[in-house]
Parts: structure tokens; C-alpha cells; sequence
């Protein structure tokens, strides 16, 4: 007890795989945890997918423990809707200003549901990367925590908004909700603001918004997931087409000096993975990758064996430099076949562009104080207690992160004493 | 079977020195060969070039018509993930292989390295001063270049054996140094252009063909099609980068074209006709069709390598090209045969209006500027077959061969 009083507190900035871990591995130990999220949930990029490596498992899988740990930890104080403003003081003792976005919903919340049936008003479902529409007043996903809805306030008719104020029993609908900042003092900082992905209008000679039959792999996630936008179903953007054949365009955005200089590392095993999901749907369907190189660190190896030998699926080695819209709602994608020579014009009828990680932070960890290398990745420095965990320090897969966060909490713990 | 590649280490110098430098940082990836709108889906490039680059297969490249099909425009190396630079690395081995076909091998190395440059234009400076030295060092009074303008450069009078008028003195001198120049650039082009017809033919297996066209054939159907194509620039064209310098390129072209035909057309009525009608020597009138047509020709010279300097300037700026002395010296020789040609003659034509005092010593500028141009134009000539100045005839050449290569002769459409 005397101990726990001498600890100084942590903060944990971003409430993914990362920044989860973190929290708990620095609160389980005794140490006073703030975590941070930017959305209205927790469980960040994970949340989205429909299974993740190591095992294939549903994000609920990992989550679902992780907040029942948050939950029943009376050590960590979770802040959703919350960014860092301002740092200032030094190792030991910063002060860390932040700012809460009205979410317009208290936590008399049940989630019920009830206001978003009479809600008139929609918006696009961000959390499915706009492939579908939610109401204005809506619970981010199924599985969120905190278990709250959240209104956007600016999307709402004046109607909407009295009927919405009207169908809450709970009175939790709170429109003069304002946004807030407060300060924390802290000892040191874990930095597990996470990843988006890379941009993919920003590719241009793929002309990604030439055709809705080009997605990108996170898209292909929400497809996948039972609780996506089609329900699980894989079918072409628009027209809901059953695919019969689909390719893969890889280093869409990665290892490319003009767009993510390094590689994104899950990528390929993001492919690998999403080749199984097109498998199990359409065990028919014609399956094109097309790849610089197929990186597949360690014990992956063995998933990669498994399917390049599938015999549905054809890796070409080249990489996609141009995606032609067809007029039956397909695309055709080009490459040059490097081992067998020739250029390779293959009528697809949905393309995912395997697009990479970019650091999430951005521009703004460098207003922070923080040291940042030159692709926008943290650099930790342990000594000042600024510690980089997850994706925000380099792209990795969830196995990773986990372990990059662990070894994070631990640094920031050492400081913190 | 086991390949031992002996990397060429004096290739990949000499590529890295010709602006291919970056091409070790090539991942293979093929973005260049989708990006390029020449290469087509049989023989996509440049990405097999960039290999072999990297392996030292100088053998492969410089009889693969693929690279000479390449006009540079640039997407490649625009939409490389690496900064290879493709591109420049196509650039690269054009000018090895220009030298490499060159003949003779020194004046082909010489004229191949910037660091020569001073030799370059002191060889020509050189010989046109000793030739005008021979021929007596004349120089015209003001009234007589009025008269004569520059042709009484290399002397006076004609040519008499027995007698008998053969041809100008100045004639004769120009033709001593212009004629075995053209030879021996006709030659070398000659002697270049059969070589790397051979290696193509080897390379792709192309030799093997049963059939072969017979020469009016050939010309009919692949070296015709190919001049036309590359006279409406309709390959350049298919470059959409290259814009700006199809508008260089063009008149550049069409300048030349009219300048060979103005040039046999005096050669024939001074120096031929001329001997019979003295009246046909001196400068042509102003009025006369051909030097309007010569006139028009000098600038659309002008101005297209004004556009063409300018609009290598940009790529360099845009990282598109290289800053390379074979890209640049070509630009700087049909400057200087442009901006020489046109200021010698327009001093003659300021010569004529009466400008006081300071008039009397323009012929001697107008002289100075004149002996220039006779440099330029000798460097133009003389280094044709290996400079870049050579895609006049390789390019041509690699065009005509590719569509032999795709033609019933050589792809047996039976089989």
C-alpha cells in the first residue's frame, strides 16, 4: 500500500491492442493508469477485423478480457473521446492537458436502442469505412466498451433530436453536453496511438475511386465480420455481386519512397488470411495475388505454405501498377509478370488494394515533444518516460504490439517509481 | 547447369557515369513496365533491363531493341517505389551501346565522356582553322562581304586543273573537311547500325527466320512504316509527359529535314550549276523560296532547342532525368550550330544596312561567328554515331527490327 502511494501515475495514450495491454500490464501491478482513446471506443483497429493472428480468433476473443480487465480494475481510469492538447513539464512529472469531444450521451446509457429507432437521421458508419450508414445516434459497434451511445449532434435535424430526447427512458441524452479539458500529472507517457490505413486515393495510377470493386484489406475485414456492414458476406461494393474471382494488389502504398517507405509488415499475412475468407465462401472463386515479395516472418511460414499451394489461387510476381474499371462493374488489373515475363492484364471481379500502416500521430507527436523518426513512428526514450508501444512505434502484427506494449508498461513503470 | 556471371565492373562504371547510378536500388518490383505507355504486353520494359543492369549483362542490353524503343519521358522514374530511376538507367545504356557500336572505338570513348569536352570542340576548332590557314587565311574587306558574304571563306577563285574550272576554292576546302566528316559518320552509322541489327537478330533468335524479306520488301514493309511513324512522332506522342517536348522535338526534326534538302540544293546550284551561271554564287536573295525555307528551318531549329534545353532544365528539376553530359551535349551542339548559324547570317544582313563607323569590323565578327558554325556543324556531324545524336539511327533501327521481330517472317504464323 505504502509502495503503491510512492508510485507515480502513467498515462496511456490510445486504447487499442497496445494501448490496452499497456494500461494493465502498468495497473495490475499497482501502478495509477489513465488511458486515453480518440473514438468513442476502445479496442481500436482490432475491433475492426474479423479474425487476427496469431490464432485466427474474432476480435472478441482478446478484447472481451482485456475490458472485463479495464472494467473490474479500479487502478486504471479509461477516458474515451479524449486527445492529448498539450505536454509540458519533464520526465517524473508532466502535465498533460487533454480535451473530452461531447459524446451527448451520459452514462445512464443502457443501450438500449431505443433512440436510434426513432433517430431519422443517418451518417456513414465510419467504423465500416463509410460501406454502409448508422443513425446519427449510434452504439460504434456491437461489441463496444464502453457500452454507450453516441450521438453526432451536428447530423441531427432539430425533429430527430426531440424525438431522440423523447424515446430515452434514462434521461441520458444530453445536448448541452460541452467539450472539456482537464490535466493530469503523470511520470511518464505510453505513446499506443496506433495506425490507419494508408490513404488509398492518395494511389493514384490505381485509381482507386475509378470503381466501388476496388477495396482496401481493412474493407475486406468489415465484409468478413459477422457484425460488418453485409453481414459477413463478401460481395462487391454496389452492385452485391458474388465474386468469382478477386485479386490481391500488395505494397498497395507500402515500400514505396513516394507513399509509406517501409514495409507494413501485416500485409501479406493480412492477404494469406483474407484468401482463407474468400475460401471458405466461395471455394470456387479464381484467386490472384500479385507481390513484390511474400514476407511472412517466422511461423507464418508454414500458413504461407498452406496456401500457396492452394490450387484456386495464382501469385503472380509483379507488382499492380494499374487498375483498369470495366463496364460489367468488375476491374482489370495489370502487372508485369516478373519470373515469367509478359504483362499480365487479369479481369477481376473485386480487387483489394493490401494497403499499408501510417502511423496515426502523425504530425502531431512532434508538437508533443516527442521524437519521431523520419516515417512518423515514435522513438521512444525511456529515460524522459516518453515510451512508443505497438504500431505507434513500428508496423507490427498484434503479437507484436502486445509485446512491445508489455515491454512499454514496464519502462514507464520504472520511471514512474 | 550451373551460370557464372562475371559482373562487368567497366560497364556498371560507365553506366553510372552515363547517369544510371541509382539502378542497384531496383527491387524488381515491375511498376516501371506498367507505368510506361511504350512497353507493350510481349516485351513489357524496363524492369528485365534493370536486372540485367544489375547483373552486368552488357551483352543482353546492348542488342535489346527494347531500351532503344525507350523515348524517356520519365514515368517510370516517377512512379518508382525505389528511386531507381529507370529511366535514367534506359538512358545509361543507350549511350553505352552508342559507344559500344561506335567506330572508330577512341573517337567513340571521346566523344562518350564529358571530361572530354574541351577536346571535343578542340578537334573541329582546330581543323577548320588549320583548313582556312591552308587555304590562305582570306579575309574579305568590308565591301567584298557585302558582296560575298562567307562564301569566299576558304579564298577566292575556282579550282583549275588544265584550265578547266572545277570548283570554287572555298567549295573545295569545305568539302575536304564536311565530306570525309559525313563519310565517316555514315560509315560508323553504317558499320553500327549492321552490328546491332546482328546482335538483336541473335539475342531474340530472330537469325533463325526461313524466310527472309528481300530488300524492297524490308524497306516496304518495316523500315517505310517506321519513318513515317517516327516522322509524326506517333510513339513519342503515346508519351503524354512528353508534350512539352514533342513541341521541341518536332520542329527540331523538320528543321533538319528542310536544312538536308536546302544543302543539296546549293550544293548543286553553286557549286555544280554555279560553274556555268557565276550569277548563282554568293548569298541566295532573300526572296528566293529556298531561303525562306532555309530561314524558316533555322528558327524552328532555334526554337525548338529552346524548348528542348528548357524542358530538360524542368526534368531535371522534377527528378525525371538525369543531369547528364549525353543528354546535354547533343542540346548544346544543335545550339550551337542554330545560334551560329543564324547570328553569322543575320551579321551579314546588318552588314548590308549602312550603321556608321562600327559597321566596318561587323564582317570580322560576322567571320568569327561564321568559322563557329563551321565547328559546330563539323562536331554535329563527326559525333553523330556516338553521341546522342545516334538514336537517329539506332532508334530507327531497334523501330524497324520490332516490327520485323512481330512480322509472319520471323513469327511463324503456322506454328
Amino acid at each position: 500500500m505504502s509502495d503503491a502511494t510512492k508510485t507515480g501515475a502513467v498515462l496511456v495514450v490510445g486504447g487499442g491492442i497496445s494501448g490496452l495491454t499497456a494500461a494493465l500490464e502498468a495497473a495490475e501491478v499497482g501502478n495509477d493508469v489513465y488511458i486515453i482513446e480518440k473514438n468513442p471506443y476502445f479496442g481500436g483497429r482490432v475491433a475492426q477485423l474479423n479474425q487476427y493472428f496469431p490464432k485466427l480468433c474474432p476480435p472478441t476473443c482478446g478484447l472481451e478480457i482485456n475490458f472485463k480487465r479495464v472494467k473490474n480494475n479500479r487502478k486504471i481510469r479509461p477516458y474515451t473521446m479524449t486527445t492529448v492538447k498539450s505536454v509540458s513539464g519533464g520526465p517524473g512529472n508532466y502535465e498533460v492537458e487533454l480535451e473530452t469531444a461531447p459524446r451527448y450521451v451520459n452514462s445512464n446509457c443502457t443501450a438500449c436502442g431505443d433512440c436510434a429507432e426513432v433517430c431519422t437521421d443517418e451518417i456513414d458508419n465510419a467504423f465500416n469505412f463509410g460501406m454502409n450508414k448508422t443513425k446519427a445516434i449510434y452504439l460504434p459497434h456491437e461489441m463496444a466498451f464502453p457500452r454507450r451511445y453516441v450521438l453526432d449532434i451536428d447530423s441531427c435535424s432539430p425533429d430527430s433530436l426531440e424525438a431522440i430526447r423523447g424515446a430515452c427512458k434514462y434521461n441520458a441524452i444530453d445536448t448541452e453536453m460541452a467539450t472539456e479539458t482537464f490535466t493530469l500529472n503523470v511520470s511518464s507517457i505510453v505513446w499506443a496511438t496506433g495506425w490507419n490505413p494508408y490513404d488509398r486515393t492518395k494511389l493514384e495510377n490505381l485509381k482507386p475511386e475509378s470503381s466501388p470493386a476496388i477495396i482496401s484489406n481493412m474493407m475486406m475485414e468489415r465484409m468478413a465480420a459477422p457484425n460488418g456492414p453485409t453481414g459477413g458476406k463478401i460481395v462487391r461494393p454496389g452492385d452485391d455481386k458474388e465474386i468469382e474471382s478477386i485479386a490481391f494488389v500488395q505494397c498497395a502504398g507500402s515500400r514505396d519512397e513516394n507513399h509509406l517507405e517501409y514495409c507494413s509488415y501485416i500485409c501479406c499475412m493480412a492477404t494469406f488470411k483474407q484468401m482463407t475468407y474468400v475460401c471458405e465462401r466461395y471455394p470456387d472463386a479464381k484467386i490472384y495475388v500479385f507481390y513484390i515479395d511474400l514476407r511472412t516472418p517466422g511461423k507464418y511460414e508454414h500458413f504461407r505454405e498452406q496456401l500457396r499451394t492452394y490450387e484456386n489461387a495464382e501469385f503472380i510476381k509483379g507488382k499492380v501498377a494499374d487498375i483498369i474499371a470495366e463496364d460489367d462493374g468488375g476491374v482489370t488489373v495489370v502487372a508485369e509478370d516478373a519470373v515469367g515475363g509478359g504483362k499480365v492484364q487479369q479481369k477481376v471481379d473485386m480487387c483489394v488494394l493490401a494497403t499499408g500502416m501510417q502511423p496515426a500521430l502523425g504530425e502531431q507527436g512532434k508538437s508533443l515533444g516527442l521524437n519521431m523518426d523520419n516515417n512518423g513512428f515514435v522513438v521512444s526514450e525511456p529515460d524522459k518516460g516518453m515510451i512508443a508501444a505497438g504500431c505507434a512505434k513500428s508496423a507490427s502484427d498484434v503479437y507484436t504490439s502486445t509485446q512491445s506494449a508489455t515491454a512499454a508498461a514496464l519502462k514507464a513503470i520504472q520511471n514512474a517509481q | 547447369m550451373s551460370m557464372n556471371v562475371q559482373p562487368d565492373i567497366e560497364f556498371i562504371k560507365d553506366m553510372k557515369e552515363a547517369g544510371g547510378d541509382t539502378l542497384k536500388k531496383c527491387f524488381q518490383c515491375a511498376t516501371c513496365s506498367v507505368v510506361c505507355p511504350l512497353s507493350t504486353d510481349e516485351n513489357p520494359f524496363p524492369r528485365q533491363q534493370m536486372i540485367y543492369s544489375q547483373w552486368g549483362l552488357k551483352d543482353k542490353l546492348i542488342g535489346d531493341p527494347n531500351t532503344l524503343l525507350c523515348h524517356h519521358c520519365g514515368d517510370c522514374t516517377t512512379h518508382c517505389p525505389r528511386g531507381a530511376k529507370p529511366g535514367d538507367v534506359m538512358g545509361a545504356i543507350r549511350a553505352y551501346a552508342y559507344k559500344f557500336y561506335g567506330w572508330p572505338a577512341p573517337l567513340a570513348n571521346l566523344a562518350s565522356s564529358g571530361k572530354n569536352l574541351p577536346l571535343l570542340v578542340a578537334i573541329p576548332a582546330l581543323v577548320v582553322f588549320l583548313v582556312w590557314l591552308i587555304s590562305g587565311a582570306n579575309v574579305l574587306s568590308h565591301e567584298d562581304f557585302l558582296h560575298a558574304g562567307y562564301t569566299n571563306f576558304f579564298g577566292e577563285g575556282y579550282m583549275t586543273i588544265f584550265g578547266f574550272k572545277l570548283l570554287t576554292w572555298n567549295v573545295t576546302f569545305i568539302n575536304s573537311i564536311m565530306i570525309p566528316t559525313a563519310a565517316l559518320a555514315a560509315f560508323a552509322s553504317f558499320k553500327g547500325v549492321t552490328a546491332l541489327w546482328k546482335k538483336m537478330s541473335d539475342n531474340t533468335g530472330v537469325g533463325e527466320a526461313l524466310y527472309r524479306p528481300s530488300v524492297p520488301q524490308f524497306v516496304k514493309e518495316f523500315l517505310w512504316p517506321s519513318l513515317v511513324e517516327i516522322v509524326q512522332h506517333e510513339r513519342f506522342k503515346k508519351c503524354e509527359t512528353n508534350e512539352e517536348r514533342i513541341r521541341g522535338h518536332q520542329p527540331l526534326m523538320w528543321a533538319f529535314i528542310a536544312l538536308f534538302f536546302v544543302t543539296i540544293y546549293s550544293l548543286i546550284s553553286q557549286d555544280v550549276l554555279g560553274r556555268f551561271i557565276p550569277s548563282l554564287h554568293g548569298p541566295m536573295a532573300m526572296w528566293n523560296p529556298v531561303k525562306i525555307v532555309a530561314n524558316v528551318a533555322a528558327v524552328a531549329m532555334i526554337v525548338g532547342i529552346v524548348i528542348l534545353w528548357k524542358n530538360r532544365n524542368q526534368m531535371v528539376e522534377d527528378n525525371q532525368g538525369g543531369n547528364t553530359f549525353y543528354d546535354w551535349f547533343l542540346i548544346w551542339m544543335i545550339a550551337g550550330v542554330g545560334v551560329t548559324g543564324l547570328g553569322a547570317e543575320v551579321l551579314r544582313l546588318i552588314g548590308v544596312v549602312k550603321l556608321g563607323y562600327l559597321v566596318y569590323y561587323l564582317h570580322l565578327l560576322g567571320y568569327l561567328v561564321y568559322y563557329l558554325h563551321l565547328v559546330s556543324v563539323m562536331m554535329l556531324f563527326l559525333y553523330m554515331p556516338y553521341t546522342k545524336f545516334a538514336h537517329l539511327i539506332y532508334r530507327t533501327c531497334a523501330m524497324t527490327f520490332e516490327r520485323y521481330r512481330d512480322s509472319a517472317y520471323v513469327k511463324n504464323p503456322v506454328k
